[in-house]
């Protein structure tokens, strides 16, 4: 067996690191490292960072939780700090103070996919891709004009930059504002 | 079952203080104290002084023990540090190396 207990009559000072699951029915201060399942049971305690690949917590965690695979927050579960995980849940009865979010890339097609229908996984690759173009090119055109068009850069580095506004004759502002008025 | 088990593959980094039983058979690194029985498994790696109800050691122990009742160190296991006891059993093929106080 590979499972490790904090039992409900201890308390850790200290950093608890390493492999295999691990049960926190007692207090830990300090951070909460395995690379296995992590319950933290009704009575449990963890004042410091915890990470886990499944994490369930049933009770008081101040410091940030991340998942590398799951975060679930079961009724009675307090947690003060962020949540990172590729899944969260959060039941009813929980308490939770701080950032969520819902990250990691090897998850993020896999959770995706089976929760969307058919028509919404073409959607968000589409989504995510179309802002980029728009954006970039804008400011690419500005900033390095020269770089980006192959022919020109030794012409375009020589000379001055092409104006950003386009150049008037002297006064010509002022003559076309009189003729307005 | 113990109370709380340090299995093989957990390491802590500091003190652990209980009221229960605790098995260790993985790391632990600073001062491991509890008003009942501790037992070190054979994979156990201990770096911290031990106080406890009584004490059975089959991995390696470095730091003093005390036990206010009795200290087993069993084959295969190995102590370094002194051992503070009323009743002290070594077995045969067991490493030691320390002084031993019996409250006499």
């Amino acid at each position: 067996m590979n499972g490790s207990v904090i039992g409900r009559g201890t308390v850790v000072r200290g950093n608890v690191r390493g492999s295999g699951s691990l049960e926190i029915l007692g207090r830990v201060e300090g951070d909460v490292s395995v690379n296995g399942e992590l319950v933290i049971g009704e009575d449990g305690a963890v004042r410091g960072s915890v990470s886990g690949s499944h994490i369930t917590c049933s009770g008081a965690v101040q410091g940030d939780v991340r998942g590398s695979e799951a975060v679930l927050l079961e009724r009675g579960a307090r947690v003060v700090g962020d949540l990172t995980a590729p899944r969260i849940g959060v039941a009813t009865g929980a308490l939770v103070k701080g950032l969520v979010r819902t990250d990691g890339e090897p998850a993020l097609g896999a959770a995706r996919r089976p929760a969307t229908g058919g028509a919404r996984p073409i959607a968000f690759p589409a989504r995510a891709a179309a802002p980029a173009p728009k954006a970039e090119p804008r400011e690419e055109s500005r900033e390095e004009s020269g770089d980006s068009e192959p022919p020109e850069p030794k012409a375009a580095r020589e000379a001055p930059p092409p104006p950003v506004v386009p150049a008037l004759a002297k006064g010509a502002k002022a003559k076309k504002k009189r003729k307005e008025d | 079952m113990a109370g709380t088990v340090i299995g093989e593959g957990l390491s802590i980094e500091g003190d652990l203080s209980s009221e229960e039983e605790v098995v260790v058979q993985g790391n632990l690194r600073g001062k491991l104290t509890t008003t009942d029985a501790v037992s070190v498994g054979s994979s156990a790696v201990i770096e911290a002084d031990v106080s406890a109800q009584s004490l059975t050691i089959a991995g390696q122990v470095t730091g003093d023990v005390t036990a206010a009742e009795r200290v087993d160190l069993q084959a295969g296991g190995r102590l370094i540090g002194d051992v503070k006891a009323s009743r002290l059993t070594i077995a045969d093929g067991a490493s030691f190396k320390g002084n031993v106080d019996m409250d006499v």
